[in-house]
C-alpha cells in the first residue's frame, strides 16, 4: 500500500512537509529569534518552526543532577500527560520544558499565531534538532487546550518525552497529530536513550561549531558511536525483554543495577531510508526497535557509519526534498520495513514482538468485550446489584445497612455477587498496569459509563464490608489510608474525573458512606471539635450536591439508615444544612 | 476455529535481549574490570583468598564490590584436591524437599571453608548496607562470590534494603542443589566463554580431574542465569537442563586438553561490539515460527546446533507457553476466587446455624448441598492450598519459610473451616480413627506449621465467640471417636479391657474439652441441640448413669447445668 506522507498525517495537506522541513533548519539557523513563521498560501496553512540550541546546558541541564536530566512535567499546563492509574506523570526532559516554558508566553501573543486560529487555518508546529522537542510541547500545550488542533513535524528530533508520555498521547488519540523524521544514522534523534557524557558534549559541540560557522568546517568527533549506540541498544534490548514476555527473574534484577534512559518515541515516525523511501511507523514499541536497530553497524564500516551519523544529522531538507519529490511512503506493518532499512533478523524478531504485543492488547480488549466472563458478567453481577437494592429499600432501612448487618440470604448473595465483580475489575486493573489494553482503554465511554455504574453502586457494600468488620483498626480509614481503599475504585474515579475534566479526587460521591462511618468513629473518639464540625459542614454540602446530581442515590435517606440515624442524633448547632436535609429526608419518606 | 487461532499466538525467546541488555549494561564490564584491579594490587601477597570490599565512593554513593579472586597458586592447589561433591551442612538452609542435603565441590569448599570466620564478620557489615552490592569473582574465585552470595542472603530480612547481584567468570558447577523455585536464583548471573573449560571441568564428560567419580559429577546443577557466549555473540539462559547440556557440549568441543586461559575482557569487549552490529548476515524477513527459529538462531550464536545435539526445543516452547500464561492479572483472579470460595463456606455454616444445627452436621448429612457447591469450593480450596505448600517446599529452607508466614493465617482458617468437612465424610462413610487413617498430608503439615509458629499460646480472651470458627481443626474426630468409645462401652459384646480403655477415652476427651470450653477455643455451636456433640453427651451421660453413677468431671457439671446456654455470649449479658 502506497500513498503520500501527507495522506498518513491526519488533516495535513499535501506539499506542506518539505517548506516545512527547510523553515525548521533556517529557524534553528537564526540564533536572534524564538522562532519563525511563514505562510503557505495557497495551502492555507501556517508554519511556525521554532529554534533549537547546541548547548550541552539546554540538553541535559545542570550536569551530575540526572545523567538524562529527566523531570516531571507540569500538570498544570499538562493535565493529561500522566497515567490514570498507578503510574503517576509523565516525565520529560526538564532542559526542552524550561526552553518551552520560555517560549510560551511570546508565542501565545504571536500575532501571526492569533490570525491563523481566526481565520482557521492549519498551523504546523515545527522544529529541526532540539527545535523539534519545542515544537512537540507547543503543539501538546494548544491540544491539552482545544484552542484548536495544530499539527507537529519535527526534523531529527530529540527524544523528549517516557512511556508514560507516549501512553497518554495515545489515549488521548493525539498521537497522529506528531510526525517525526528521522535520518537512518541520525545519532541526534537516538542521543537522549544514552546517559549525558563527554560523548554527548563532543557531539553538540561540534554542531554547535559548525552553527557558529566560526569554523567551516570543524573536526568531527569519533569513537562516541559505540558509547552512545550502545546504551540505546541496552533499552531496546530492556524493552524487547518485555515485548517478548521474558520470564527471566533476573531481568527486573539486573534493570535495578543499571540506569536505563527514561526516554521513549511517541507519535508518529518517518524513517528515511537514503534510498528514496520513506518507512512510517506509528506503534512506539516498534518504533524504538527500529531506532537502534537500522544504525546497527555492518561488518566492517564503523568508522563510516559514525560520520554518516554526523552528517545526516544535517541532511533533512535535501532528504525530503528528494523523497517527496513523487515519492511514495512504504507503511510499515503493510509492508515488511526490513528490505528498506536492511534490518537483522534479530531485529526482526523484535518487530515481530512489538506487533504481536499489539495484537495481544487488542484481543484482550475484544475478549473483555464479547467474552461472557468480563463485560457481560459485569452487566449481570450489576444487575443483580440493582435488584438487591431495590428490595432493600422495602425495609426502610436501604442496601448499606442491609449488607452490613448481612442477615438474609439477598445480603450473602450482593457479596458473592461484590466478590465476583471485584474480580473482573480487579484483573482488569492489573492489565492496566502492565499495558496490556490498548492506551485508549481508559477514555473510552463505554468502560467509563460502566466503570462509574459500577463504582457507585458496590464501593458502598466494600464500605459496609470494611466497617464490618472493623478494618480501620488494622488499617486507618477507608478514606485516608492508602491500602484500605481497592485500587479498582481509584482508578475508576479517575478515568471518570479525567473526563469531565475535574480535579482529581472531585467525583468521590461513591466514598459517602465511608465519610459517614469515619465521622460517628472519630466523634466517639475525639469528641465534637472544630475539625469535626467542619467536616460534617463538608459532608452535608456532598450530600446535597450529590442528591442532586443524582450520582448518590437518595437511600441514604431511608427512615433507618444508619445516616439518618446519625444525623438526627447530631447536636443541631453542629449543622449548617439541617432544615435543608429534614427536607430531603421527608420526601424520601414521602416517595416524592 | 477460534480456539485453533488463540492456540497459534506467537511466543519469543527473550534469550539474545536479555545477553544483549547484560552486555550493553556496564554491570559485567564494572565487576570484570574490579577484578583486574584486584589482581595488579595482590601480586604482592602470593597465596591470598581473601575477599576485597571496594566501598561506596563520591562517584557511586550507593554502590559495594565485592571480588573474590585467589591468587592462581591458591586456585591452582584447590582445584587439585578435585571436584567430588562433600556434604556441607553449613549449607543445610538450602535444602529442599528434592534436595535433602547439600554437597559442595571439594575444590570450591578448600577455598571457602578456611574463610568462613571472616566472611562471617563480612557478612554482617555488608547486611547493613544500603544499596547496590555487586559480589564478583573469576574461576573458583566466582564459585566462593557464589557461596558467600548464598550465605548473606539467608541472613537477610525482608527489610534489608542490601541488594546484591553475584556476578561470576568462568566459575566451575558449586552443588547439588538448584536454585530454580526460589527467588535466590535471579540474583546470580554466571558467564562462560564456550572456549573456556573451567565452568565443565568437573562434569563427566569434561576432563575431569582424576579424583572425581562420575556418580558424584552428574549431581551438579546449575542456578541462576547463565549468559552464555561464542566469538558470535551471546545468549541468557535459566533452565538448568538446558545449561546443563549447553555446558556438556561445549566442554566436550574445547580444544585441546590443555587449560586454556580466557580473557573475559576481551570477550566483553567482543560482545559489546556485536550488540550494535548487525553483521553480515541477510536482512530478515517474517518469521513463521517466531519463538522456535529464534531459539535455534540463538544456540547458533553460542555454538550450539540443537538438532545435532538433541535439544527439544518444542518441550521449552509448551513451558514457556504454560509460564506466559501465569500473569498478575491471573493471580488477582485466582485470589479473589479463593476468597470467594470462603465466603460461600462461611454462608453455609451460617446457614446451618439458622437452622439450629452445626455446618459439621449438616454436611454429613448432606443438607443444603444444592443451595451451594459445597463440595466444589473444598475441592478448589484444598487444590489451591496444596499448591502454595508444594510451592513452599521447593524453595530452600529459609525462603520457604517466610513464604509461608505470609500466608499461614489464611490456610489456618482454611484448615478450620475445612476440615471438619472432610472428618465429616471420613465418619459418614464408616471411617474409624481419623487422626491416623484419614488425615490428609495437607493438613497435617498446615497444622504443625500453625504449632511451630504459635510459640506464644493465643490470646485467649473472651472474644465474640459466636462467629469463631474452632480452634482445633481435628474436634469433630475426636467427637466422633468418642461416640465410639460410648458405644464399645455400651455394647454388649464389650471386653471388660474394652470397657475400661473406653471409659479411659471418654475421660481424656472430656479433659480435652474442658481445656477448650475454658480457652473459648470451640465455637459455641456445638451446643446445639442436634449436633453430633450434643449427641455424644446424650450417650455419655447415658452411659455415665448406666456404669459410674456419681461420676461427676468440670464437664460433667457444665454440661448438666446448661452453662453452656451462657457459652461465648457477651460478659454483660
Amino acid at each position: 500500500m502506497e500513498e503520500t506522507v501527507e495522506n498518513l498525517i491526519i488533516g495535513l495537506n499535501d506539499g506542506v512537509i518539505s517548506p516545512a522541513a527547510s523553515l525548521a533548519m533556517e529557524a534553528h539557523n537564526s540564533p536572534s529569534k524564538l522562532f519563525l513563521v511563514k505562510k503557505i498560501r495557497h495551502l492555507s496553512v501556517v508554519v511556525l518552526a521554532f529554534r533549537g540550541s547546541m548547548l550541552p546546558n539546554d540538553w541535559f541541564g545542570q550536569r551530575g543532577h540526572s545523567p538524562f536530566g529527566e523531570t516531571k512535567i507540569d500538570t498544570g499546563k499538562f493535565p493529561s500527560v500522566r497515567s490514570l492509574n498507578d503510574g503517576g506523570d509523565a516525565v520529560v526532559n526538564g532542559s526542552f520544558l524550561w526552553r518551552f516554558n520560555d517560549v510560551l508566553d511570546k508565542l501565545s501573543h504571536a500575532k501571526e499565531l492569533k490570525k491563523a486560529i481566526e481565520k482557521k487555518r492549519q498551523v504546523v508546529f515545527a522544529g529541526y534538532s532540539s527545535g523539534g522537542p519545542i515544537a512537540i510541547l507547543a503543539t501538546l500545550y494548544f491540544l491539552e487546550n482545544q484552542t484548536f488542533s495544530p499539527r507537529c513535524l519535527t526534523f531529527g528530533s530529540p527524544l523528549v518525552g517516557d512511556r508514560i508520555f507516549s501512553h497518554a498521547l495515545r489515549r488521548e488519540g493525539w498521537s497522529d497529530y506528531f510526525t517525526h523524521f528521522v535520518m537512518k544514522y541520525d545519532i541526534i534523534p537516538r542521543i537522549m536513550l544514552s546517559p549525558s557524557s563527554t560523548e554527548h558534549e563532543q557531539i553538540l559541540n561540534y554542531f554547535k561549531s559548525k552553527l557558529d560557522r566560526k569554523n567551516i568546517n570543524p573536526a568531527p568527533p569519533s569513537g562516541f558511536y559505540l558509547t552512545v549506540m550502545g546504551n540505546a541498544s541496552s533499552v531496546a534490548s530492556y524493552e524487547a525483554c518485555h515485548l517478548m514476555g521474558c520470564r527471566n527473574p533476573s531481568l527486573d534484577i539486573i534493570k535495578s543495577f543499571i540506569e536505563l534512559s527514561p526516554y521513549r518515541p511517541s507519535g508518529t515516525y518517518v524513517f528515511c531510508t537514503g534510498n528514496g523511501n520513506l518507512v512510517v511507523v506509528k506503534n512506539p514499541n516498534a518504533v524504538l526497535q527500529i531506532l537502534i536497530h537500522c544504525a546497527e553497524l555492518g561488518e566492517s564500516d564503523a568508522a563510516e557509519v559514525e560520520k554518516r551519523s554526523l552528517d545526516e544529522h544535517s541532511a533533512y531538507p535535501n532528504e525530503l526534498k528528494d523523497s517527496l519529490g513523487g515519492m511514495k511512503a512504504v507503511v510499515y506493518l503493510d509492508v515488511d520495513p526490513a528490505n528498506d532499512l536492511g534490518l537483522s533478523p534479530q531485529a526482526m524478531l523484535c518487530l515481530q514482538a512489538a506487533e504481536e504485543f499489539e495484537n495481544r492488547r487488542s484481543r484482550n480488549l475484544e475478549n473483555i468485550r464479547t467474552d461472557r466472563n468480563y463485560k457481560e458478567k459485569i452487566e449481570d453481577q450489576l444487575e443483580k446489584q440493582r435488584k438487591y437494592k431495590e428490595n432493600a429499600q422495602i425495609s426502610r432501612l436501604g442496601y448499606y445497612d442491609s449488607f452490613k448487618l448481612q442477615k438474609e440470604d439477598a445480603d450473602f448473595h450482593a457479596n458473592v455477587s461484590r466478590l465476583e465483580l471485584a474480580e473482573i475489575w480487579d484483573e482488569i486493573k492489573e492489565m492496566l498496569k502492565e499495558f496490556e489494553l490498548p492506551d485508549d482503554f481508559e477514555k473510552k465511554p463505554e468502560f467509563i459509563k460502566l466503570g462509574t455504574i459500577y463504582r457507585r453502586l458496590v464501593e458502598p457494600l466494600d464500605i459496609a464490608n470494611f466497617y464490618r468488620h472493623s478494618k480501620d483498626k488494622e488499617t486507618g480509614a477507608y478514606v485516608i489510608s492508602r491500602g484500605a481503599r481497592p485500587k479498582r475504585y481509584r482508578f475508576i474515579q479517575c478515568w471518570l474525573e479525567h473526563h469531565e475534566k475535574k480535579l482529581f479526587g472531585s467525583r468521590s460521591e461513591s466514598l459517602f458512606w465511608a465519610d459517614v462511618e469515619q465521622l460517628g468513629i472519630d466523634i466517639e473518639k475525639k469528641g465534637y471539635l472544630q475539625e469535626i464540625k467542619d467536616r460534617i459542614h463538608q459532608l452535608e454540602r456532598n450530600l446535597i450536591a450529590c442528591i442532586g446530581d443524582r450520582s448518590l442515590d437518595d437511600d441514604v435517606l431511608l427512615e433507618n439508615s444508619t445516616f439518618v440515624k446519625w444525623w438526627r442524633a447530631l447536636p443541631l448547632e453542629y449543622k449548617s444544612q439541617s432544615d435543608r436535609i429534614d427536607n430531603l429526608i421527608r420526601e424520601k419518606a414521602a416517595g416524592v | 476455529m477460534k480456539r485453533r487461532r488463540m492456540n497459534q499466538v506467537p511466543l519469543f525467546s527473550s534469550a539474545g535481549e536479555l545477553a544483549n541488555l547484560v552486555v550493553t549494561s556496564n554491570l559485567t564490564d564494572i565487576s570484570w574490570a574490579m577484578i583486574l584491579e584486584f589482581r595488579r594490587g595482590q601480586s604482592a601477597l602470593p597465596c591470598s583468598v581473601q575477599p576485597m570490599v571496594y566501598d561506596p565512593t563520591p562517584n557511586e554513593p550507593n554502590r559495594t564490590i565485592v571480588v573474590f579472586a585467589p591468587s592462581p597458586d591458591s586456585t591452582q592447589y584447590a582445584l587439585s584436591q578435585g571436584g567430588d561433591l562433600v556434604p556441607c551442612p553449613e549449607f543445610d538452609f538450602l535444602c529442599t524437599k528434592g534436595c535433602p542435603s547439600v554437597s559442595i565441590n571439594r575444590a570450591a569448599l578448600t577455598l571457602f571453608t578456611p574463610l568462613y570466620g571472616h566472611l562471617s564478620a563480612l557478612k554482617n557489615k555488608l547486611n547493613k548496607r544500603e544499596g547496590q552490592l555487586i559480589i564478583t569473582g573469576h574461576s573458583l574465585g566466582g564459585s566462593i562470590a557464589s557461596l558467600f552470595t548464598l550465605y548473606l542472603l539467608s541472613s537477610m530480612d525482608k527489610e534489608s534494603k542490601c541488594r546484591p547481584i553475584c556476578i561470576t567468570f568462568g566459575s566451575p558447577l558449586i552443588g547439588n542443589f538448584g536454585l530454580q523455585h526460589s527467588h535466590w536464583n535471579s540474583f546470580f548471573v554466571h558467564v562462560v566463554s564456550n572456549k573456556d573449560p573451567l565452568p565443565t571441568l568437573f562434569l563427566p564428560s569434561g576432563r575431569s580431574a582424576p579424583t572425581s567419580s562420575h556418580s558424584q559429577a552428574t549431581a551438579y546443577k546449575p542456578f541462576g542465569t547463565y549468559l552464555l557466549c561464542s566469538e558470535l555473540g551471546c545468549a541468557c539462559f535459566d533452565d538448568p537442563d538446558l545449561i546443563l547440556k549447553i555446558l556438556t557440549v561445549a566442554s566436550s568441543e574445547v580444544a585441546g586438553g590443555v587449560l586454556q586461559v580466557v580473557d573475559y575482557g576481551e570477550i566483553l569487549r567482543n560482545l559489546k561490539n556485536r550488540a550494535i552490529c548487525k553483521g553480515t548476515q541477510p536482512v530478515g524477513e517474517r518469521f513463521a515460527y517466531p519463538f522456535s527459529d529464534g531459539i535455534v538462531m540463538e544456540l547458533k550464536t553460542i555454538g550450539i546446533d540443537p538438532a545435532k545435539h538433541n535439544i527439544d526445543i518444542t518441550r521449552m516452547e509448551a513451558e514457556a507457553r504454560a509460564l506466559a500464561k501465569k500473569t498478575n492479572a491471573s493471580d488477582a483472579k485466582e485470589l479473589n476466587d479463593i476468597k470467594k470460595y470462603m465466603v460461600m463456606l462461611e454462608w453455609y455454616k451460617k446457614k446451618s446455624k439458622e437452622a439450629n444445627k452445626c455446618y459439621y452436621d449438616c454436611f454429613k448429612n448432606g443438607d443444603f448441598q444444592r443451595d451451594v457447591r459445597i463440595e466444589e469450593f473444598v475441592g478448589q480450596l484444598t487444590t489451591y492450598w496444596e499448591d502454595m505448600v508444594a510451592q513452599a517446599e521447593r524453595k530452600p529452607q529459609k525462603e520457604g519459610a517466610s513464604f509461608r508466614t505470609g500466608w499461614l493465617q489464611s490456610a489456618t482458617t482454611f484448615r478450620r473451616m475445612v476440615e471438619p468437612l472432610d472428618i465429616a465424610i471420613f465418619y459418614r462413610d464408616g471411617g474409624r480413627d481419623y487422626i491416623n487413617n484419614g488425615r490428609s498430608p495437607l493438613y497435617k503439615l498446615l497444622q504443625k506449621l500453625y504449632d511451630e509458629a504459635a510459640k506464644n499460646p493465643p490470646d485467649s480472651k473472651k472474644k465474640n465467640v459466636s462467629v469463631l470458627l474452632t480452634d482445633d481443626s481435628c474436634f469433630w474426630a475426636h467427637v466422633e471417636e468418642s461416640i465410639l468409645s460410648c458405644q464399645s462401652l455400651n455394647h454388649a459384646n464389650s471386653t471388660p479391657e474394652q470397657r475400661e480403655s473406653s471409659w479411659k477415652n471418654l475421660v481424656k476427651f472430656g479433659e480435652y474439652v474442658t481445656k477448650q470450653i475454658e480457652n473459648f477455643a470451640v465455637s459455641p455451636e456445638i451446643f446445639l441441640e442436634q449436633s453430633t456433640f450434643m449427641k455424644w453427651w446424650r450417650m455419655y451421660e447415658a452411659s455415665i448413669d448406666a456404669f459410674r453413677n456419681f461420676y461427676t468431671s468440670p464437664l460433667v457439671n457444665f454440661m448438666k447445668s446448661h452453662k453452656y446456654d451462657d457459652y461465648g455470649l457477651p460478659e454483660e449479658a
